[in-house]
């Protein structure tokens, strides 16, 4: 009986998601097609500034690239293109970075935005909600000042700032540890030891800026969800009945986590759209220098192609949870039955 | 599904195969400012190519150098003209592709008849102005300029300056069924060049280049000093400026503000083409484009006071850090020596009252010519035409984030709204900027042009005057004269100027056009836009400037810069500069444009 419920429930989820997705998909599609402007702008006005020879060739060229991306067409033929070409995994070609197919371009980068994020991201949560559970339990003790201030700080530092704070100090101040890059100038990746070495300081100074600057947040979220539990009834009763401190933090712990999954659900989900700031005040290779390009050029088929594979983590990780909470909280299965 | 999974295992497996090298520091010359995205291609078939792609892996028959005004003849062992439409090229003996076939005329025809086909490629538009290109006999190919669109600065810059690309390479792309414009060319085995240098390595991080230690040219040019050239990829200036101080980058094209800091104050060995003032070397006209189809603006009164109100001494000294001077009203570029002789200065003072002809900024001025062609100012302190027109509310753009330009626009339009004309700033992302441009919906913008070359001031003439390179507003071009002038009399002239062998009717046409632009003003010349080049001393000594004056295009970026590769020297190993950067009369290689026309008037009257 709970397994078919829970069939039923899942099915039901995966179905809303398709449809969302196909929604989505189809708005991610549309709106770069609204923005005024001319996607071509950024190839033929390098031609325009290149060419001087003959004025004449940029219109040849222009005449060509129209018909190369279809841009002339009506937009609902380009949609049915784009959908077609999608679900046979082309993601088509950049405008900006003609030729490369937008693939091409997302797949070298795309190590480098997982490997310094995901373990920031998971890093970050897992310290914010420890410190924060920490401190909404010794409630008004230094404990919870000390978290509550510094988190409230920390959080509100915008990102880039942080980043160059730590550059300027551990870089060019103290000189321990590289201020750009992903491994040393001059250096051709390898597999070897020195390279791992040469890599991971250069890890360090972006690691830490997303995870402090990260971290804040889900404290302060983190703490307020527990002392909201710590006053609930089920807490009051189990302390008339006795139960052990420990036990109870350990309850309320597992209650407030909840939000906090679906949250860490969505930040896991739209890693892929990268740390723009991060990459850029690092000069650290990833996904959001790529799609920030994209954006400010117009170029179609690279927006289109990373937020399809964006909206597609942000749902699988939503999938995801829903699968979890239907199994760690009976109340959601039942609920959706109702 | 398959697919997917490739490319993971791809990205799993591509750091595994390779070797762990790194590059001699001494040996490599890093760079910064002529790529700012991941590389694209390493194929001249395509809009644009990775950099380094027409600058050291494909070379022309001839490179053309600004400063001496004259050719170096490169692929190429000399010229011939058969008459005064027909030129023959021949090609060196030497001249091989990097997998050891020649390079013959056939590659040339080929090269010329694919770029045909595709319509974009090296040489692209060249069937405008060419008749045919053929292959004489192995080593010689002649070009025919049309005799029904006779211009003779296109003829000469496509049958001189246009890179051929190897027809063995291309006739097997083509066998295989390969879209040309989709090949890449990024495996360094197969890649097959005519230049000294070929690509290493790539990644999101870096390009690089390293020389072929055989190349032809060797025994005539010597080889290019640096073993390496490494391009790393940064993401915006401020990164790439804090590399060039750190000393990571030995060869820029950037824009750095306060640039003279980095040696007046900071004693680093860094270098830029001048030392004082301004820095650099012009690269182009930047103007004030006004839109000649907005009522109000469509007036020459009106954009004649707007030349007046222009602030440009304090804007350039403010906004470009000097880093560019003002631009002659006639649009020539008259920084170098040879362009002086296009300029009617004369006329030019006569008009504008000044010695050399410059448009003062004079508020008062601009304010007498508006009034007294009867543009009252209303109650708002806003002029209004005799018929109505209220002069704005305009806006005066320029991209966001062109930090320089803003703040340029900024400056004007508190001149202009001072006397009397409503303008506002606006800056838009490029794309919407662009397209505005391009459409002709614009009000006022600040823009470039072209640049110096053999075919200047034609080039910039053509580019901001002539009417057929325009479309209707609405419609983009991006050809040129965006403001929307018309007027035949310019058209009639500029092909007079291109299809003359006679120096006097030429300069004749100059100076007829600067009258027209004088009583017209269809847009304003406002500055020189700088050649961004920086160089630092830490590794590399000999870099050209104004001390070491060889070549004047020197930055990156620049299509025509290779020859800077063989000037400069390893600071542990300094070298003499080669003979051959010099012209011919000073015992070098290098041909002055002057003698390519002589000679084709000899041919003329043959």
């Amino acid at each position: 009986m709970a397994s078919k419920q829970m069939l039923r429930y899942l099915f039901r989820r995966f179905l809303f998601l398709f449809v969302t997705y196909v929604v989505a998909t189809t708005v991610v599609f549309l709106l770069p097609r609204v923005i005024p402007g001319n996607p071509l702008s950024q190839l033929l006005s390098n031609l325009s500034m290149v060419a001087q020879a003959n004025p004449e060739a940029i219109r040849a060229a222009e005449r060509a690239l129209m018909e190369e991306f279809g841009l002339g067409k009506p937009w609902y033929v380009q949609y049915v293109e784009f959908i077609s070409k999608a679900l046979r995994g082309d993601l088509g070609t950049s405008i900006t970075f003609y030729p490369r197919k937008v693939l091409d371009l997302i797949v070298p980068v795309l190590p480098w935005t997982l490997v310094l994020l995901l373990p920031a991201t998971l890093v970050a949560w897992i310290l914010g909600n420890t410190l924060g559970a920490q401190a909404a339990y010794r409630r008004n003790t230094w404990v919870d000042k000390g978290v509550l201030t510094t988190s409230l700080v920390v959080s509100q530092i915008p990102y880039y700032w942080l980043g160059m704070i730590f550059i300027f100090l551990f870089g060019v101040r103290l000189k321990l540890l590289p201020t750009q890059g992903a491994y040393s100038q001059g250096v051709i990746p390898s597999l070897t030891f020195s390279f791992f070495v040469d890599v991971l300081r250069h890890y360090i100074l972006p690691f830490l800026s997303i995870v402090v600057s990260a971290m804040g947040g889900w404290a302060i979220g983190m703490r307020l969800m527990v002392i909201y539990e710590l006053g609930s009834d089920y807490v009051l009763f189990s302390e008339t009945l006795g139960v052990s401190d420990k036990r109870i933090f350990k309850y309320v712990f597992r209650n407030s986590l909840l939000p906090q999954i679906t949250g860490l659900a969505l930040s896991l989900g739209s890693i892929l759209g990268g740390a723009l700031i991060t990459e850029i005040v690092f000069n650290y290779p990833g996904t959001g220098y790529l799609l920030f390009r994209a954006l400010t050029t117009l170029d179609y088929p690279m927006i289109q192609g990373i937020f399809v594979i964006l909206i597609a983590s942000v749902y699988l990780a939503n999938f995801l949870v829903d699968f979890i909470y239907a199994v760690i909280d009976p109340r959601i299965r039942i609920g959706q039955e109702a | 599904m398959r697919r997917w999974l490739g490319l993971v295992l791809l990205v799993l497996v591509v750091p595994l195969a390779l070797a762990r090298v790194s590059l001699p520091r001494e040996e490599t010359v890093y760079v910064a400012g002529a790529l700012w995205g991941p590389a694209t291609t390493w194929n001249l078939y395509a809009p644009q190519s990775t950099w380094g792609t027409d600058h050291f892996l494909y070379v022309p028959p001839f490179i053309y150098d600004l400063g001496k005004d004259a050719w170096l003849p490169f692929l190429a062992e000399s010229y011939e003209f058969v008459n005064d439409k027909t030129i023959r090229i021949k090609i060196r003996e030497q001249a091989k592709w990097s997998d050891g076939m020649p390079i013959t005329a056939d590659d040339f025809v080929y090269t010329f008849t694919l770029t045909k086909k595709l319509g974009i490629g090296p040489g692209t538009g060249w069937d405008d102005y060419i008749e045919y290109v053929k292959a004489v006999d192995k080593k010689v190919v002649e070009f025919k300029a049309r005799e029904d669109n006779l211009n003779y600065f296109q003829f000469l810059s496509y049958a001189l300056g246009t890179d051929p690309m190897p027809k063995h390479v291309y006739e097997r792309l083509e066998a295989q069924k390969i879209n040309i414009k989709d090949w890449v060319n990024d495996n360094p085995k197969e890649q097959v060049v005519s230049g000294p240098y070929k690509l290493f390595y790539y990644d999101p991080n870096i390009v690089v280049y390293e020389r072929i230690d055989n190349w032809w040219g060797k025994d005539i040019f010597g080889l290019p000093r640096p073993k390496y050239i490494a391009h790393v990829i940064y993401k915006d200036n401020p990164s790439a400026s804090l590399a060039v101080e750190q000393g990571n980058v030995d060869w820029a094209g950037l824009f750095i503000p306060s640039v003279w800091e980095l040696w007046e104050k900071k004693k680093l060995p860094i270098g830029t083409w001048y030392k004082q003032e301004p820095y650099f070397l012009p690269d182009g006209v930047g103007f004030v484009y006004v839109n000649n189809t907005k009522p109000g603006l469509d007036s020459p009164v009106v954009r004649k006071a707007i030349a007046y109100a222009i602030p440009y001494e304090e804007m350039l000294k403010k906004a470009y850090f000097g880093y560019g001077s003002q631009a002659h009203p006639s649009m020539v570029i008259d920084l170098f020596e040879p362009n002086k002789q296009y300029i009617d200065y004369e006329l030019a003072g006569k008009v504008w009252g000044t010695k050399d002809g410059r448009i003062p900024t004079d508020l008062k001025m601009a304010e007498k010519i508006l009034e007294d062609a009867g543009y009252k100012k209303g109650r708002d302190g806003i002029r209004v035409a005799p018929d109505g027109t209220r002069l704005g509310p305009y806006t005066i753009s320029v991209p966001y984030g062109w930090t320089d330009w803003m703040m340029m626009c900024e400056m004007i339009a508190k001149n202009l709204r001072e006397i009397g004309i409503d303008v506002k700033t606006e800056f838009p992302d490029f794309s919407v900027w662009a397209d505005r441009m391009t459409k002709g919906t614009f009000d006022i913008i600040i823009s470039w042009s072209v640049g110096p070359g053999f075919d200047h001031p034609f080039n910039v003439y053509r580019f901001v005057l002539d009417k057929r390179l325009t479309r209707p507003v609405g419609e983009v071009t991006w050809a040129g004269n965006w403001q929307r002038y018309e007027n035949d009399e310019v058209v009639k002239l500029l092909d007079t100027a291109v299809s003359t062998l006679d120096p006097e009717v030429r300069k004749k046409a100059y100076f007829r056009i600067q009258e027209i632009v004088y009583r017209d003003m269809p847009s304003i010349p406002a500055f020189y836009t700088a050649h961004w080049y920086e160089y630092s001393e830490q590794y590399w000594i000999n870099w050209p400037s104004e001390r070491n004056p060889h070549w004047f295009r020197p930055s990156p970026w620049h299509a025509n810069t290779l020859p800077t590769l063989f000037i400069i020297s390893q600071k542990k190993n300094p070298q003499p500069v080669p003979k051959w950067v010099e012209t011919t009369d000073k015992g070098g290689l290098l041909i002055p444009t002057s003698k390519i026309f002589n000679d084709l008037q000899k041919a003329a009257k043959k």
